[in-house]
């Protein structure tokens, strides 16, 4: 019981340290916030139900008052900016996420997390995130999804790293990858 | 950790947390319901009134606040003006900043633990059902209390990258970092079950 | 040997001539003038200026005296607020390519900067960073593992290693890139004597200049040089032994008291 609550709890720690280290880059030189890759790992390595609590459990800090979004960004005002799609969907996302490697199991864990962390991070998190873009700027779907399509082809790149990360992780500390335990 | 309250008193900061709350959902539902440039104008107005109550310094935050929102605005700008509609691109950027602008200033008006409390608050039909709160006031002071300790190991591992490459740090910096967080939880779930747990 | 400080323009031609002729040391200038480092307003470090160019420098102060934060001027992971500070005659902060090729340095601990997860990798890593091929890299890593005895360890995962063999392969890691000069921040912190002493032995061998940060002053006994430093600024500097002997009664003295109880800031 106390482990689940501390994993939960560090993860959530762990999403915000990476809002709060210098920036570092992907492969090819593309800059990026370790953060939203943070959310991707707490699918992947905790598990649906736990990833999401702990990803919920950083926004809700957020939404306290703590500026734990890269940036040092925080408070209430995020929650109705036009990135309040893209936050109320990031749990949702962890869930998706954590759903697909609790399930798929008879493939390699690389393949697994990457794909589980495309669906979630990706599909799952940009409907969201479009919606609240589309109420907030007031803009159709279909513009509000053109506004976010340059931020793909990094997040596929974010996507496939959660995987090799995961499968990393697999092989240095077994038991703490709780969505395959 | 530091936190986005505002050190500066305002009238607000002794208003229950719970009130500001609700004052907030309403007046965002209201927001979102007009359409009207003059009236969010007058809205918009308003807000900045609030914010000068308590001086040109707390003025000064609560626009710095504000700022991230400049890639939203410059779309809305020019997409309204390509489009020949700027009244309506008015409308939605005031609506924005003013909606923002309320909420960041409820944030920069009350403490973490008064809006705590409020989440107990929110959560105390809950208990009356038999599920316990206090695991996740534990949670919350977890990581409010690691979350710096994870932050400098992780400024520390760019350190480490950094004294043998001139570049930036690249992804695999992540793992060790989330060994680190993995690491730590077993310390502490094994500290909090030797201290009676949960 | 010691040899005084060599012009900058003149250092490629005399570092050949000083390797054949000198077992001791390769010659380093540490030239530090006027620094002061500050963050959000607070001064960590006042006004300091050493010129250096002993082999085995020691830096010693109580825990907050700003040692770390020296060490990471001097590595030039931090820029300096004012004053300027250069190792072998460089900006180190400003010129990163010279500065991983002139200068290595050993944290505390192996955890905080250990990157990957096997040996090989991890020593592999800053000479691929110094333009190595990737074979090339490899080629070297296992090199430099055999010639410490540990051809073994290549493919073994950090994970199965314990604190003192990680902070070897940490070392292994850092000599790998054949600083000119090395920087130790606190690295026997937490070990026992015996992993204390063998790790020690393996920094005797190096012909790179040490720079030595520590708060247990026993360590710097056969140092030559001891830089002091108290609240951010330098108490004392000079010979191992005076510098030493005037710290070890100081902070004897404040043994005595209780100023544990004063909370900064």
């Amino acid at each position: 019981m106390e482990r689940n609550l501390v994993m939960i709890a560090l993860f959530a720690a762990l999403i915000a340290a990476l809002g709060l280290i210098p920036k570092i880059t992907l492969a090819f030189g593309v800059p990026i916030t370790a953060q939203s890759l943070g959310v991707m790992l707490c699918g992947t390595v905790l598990g649906s139900r736990r990833g999401a609590l702990a990803v919920l459990l950083f926004l809700l800090l957020v939404a306290l008052g703590s500026p734990l979004l890269a940036g040092g960004r925080g408070g209430l005002g995020l929650f109705v900016s036009p990135t309040a799609g893209f936050l109320v969907g990031f749990p949702i996302a962890a869930f998706v996420t954590g759903l697909i490697v609790e399930k798929w199991r008879n493939a390699p864990l690389t393949l697994v997390a990457g794909i589980a962390a495309a669906l979630g991070g990706i599909v799952v998190l940009y409907v969201f995130g479009v919606i609240g873009m589309s109420i907030t700027l007031d803009k159709s779907i279909a513009e509000a999804t053109a506004l976010v399509t340059a931020f793909i082809p990094g997040d596929i790149l974010k996507a496939a790293i959660a995987g090799m990360l995961t499968a990393a992780l697999a092989k240095a500390r077994p038991n703490s990858v709780l969505s395959r335990a | 950790m530091i936190s986005l309250t505002s050190p500066v008193k305002t009238p607000w900061h002794s208003w229950p947390a719970g009130l500001k709350l609700g004052l907030l959902c309403v007046a965002t539902m209201v927001l979102f319901s007009l359409e009207n440039v003059f009236l969010h104008l007058a809205a918009f107005a308003a807000c900045i009134g609030l914010y000068s109550v308590p001086g040109f310094v707390f003025l000064k935050v609560g626009c710095k606040r504000l700022v991230f929102l400049w890639p939203f605005l410059a779309v809305i700008v020019i997409w309204h003006a390509v489009t020949g509609t700027p009244v309506e691109g008015a409308v939605i950027a005031l609506r924005l900043l003013t909606a923002v602008g309320l909420a960041n200033l409820v944030t920069m008006t009350t403490r973490l633990s008064d809006m705590v409390e409020v989440v107990k608050m929110l959560l105390s039909p809950l208990r009356v059902l038999g599920l316990k709160t206090r695991p996740l006031e534990i949670a919350i002071a977890l990581v409010v209390r690691f979350t710096p300790v994870l932050a400098q190991k992780g400024r520390d591992l760019t350190f480490a990258w950094r004294a043998r490459s001139p570049k930036k740090p690249k992804w695999q910096i992540i793992m060790p970092f989330t060994l680190l967080a993995i690491d730590d939880a077993e310390h502490v779930a094994e500290a909090l079950r030797a201290r009676g747990g949960i | 040997m010691t040899i005084g400080a060599i012009p900058k323009w003149c250092g490629p031609m005399f570092e050949g001539r000083v390797e054949r002729l000198g077992t001791e040391g390769t010659t380093s200038v540490v030239e530090i003038s006027d620094l002061t480092y500050a963050v959000d307003g607070t001064e960590i470090l006042h006004n300091i200026s050493v010129l250096a160019d002993e082999d085995r420098i020691g830096i010693v102060g109580r825990n907050g005296s700003g040692k770390t934060t020296l060490a990471r001027v001097l590595a030039g992971l931090i820029e300096p607020s004012s004053g300027v500070v250069t190792v072998c005659g460089c900006e180190l902060a400003k010129d990163r390519k010279t500065a991983v090729r002139t200068l290595g340095i050993l944290f505390q601990n192996p955890d905080h900067q250990i990157i990957f997860p096997t040996v090989e990798e991890e020593v592999g890593f800053g000479l691929l960073q110094l333009g190595l091929s990737k074979p090339d890299a490899a080629a070297e890593a296992h090199r430099v593992l055999q010639s410490f005895g540990k051809a073994h360890w290549a493919d073994v995962a950090i994970q199965q290693l314990s604190q003192g063999q990680r902070q070897l392969v940490c070392l292994i890691s850092v000599l790998a890139m054949k600083p000119k000069v090395i920087i130790l921040d606190e690295p026997f912190a937490g070990l026992d004597i015996p992993t204390t002493r063998q790790l020690g032995r393996y920094l005797d061998q190096t012909s790179a200049t040490l720079i030595h940060i520590t708060h247990d002053p026993e360590i710097l006994n056969a140092y030559q040089r001891v830089i002091w430093l108290e609240k951010g600024a330098v108490e004392m500097d000079g010979s191992a032994k005076a510098v030493l002997t005037a710290f070890t009664n100081r902070m004897e003295q404040i043994g005595a008291s209780d100023d544990i109880s004063h909370i900064s800031g």
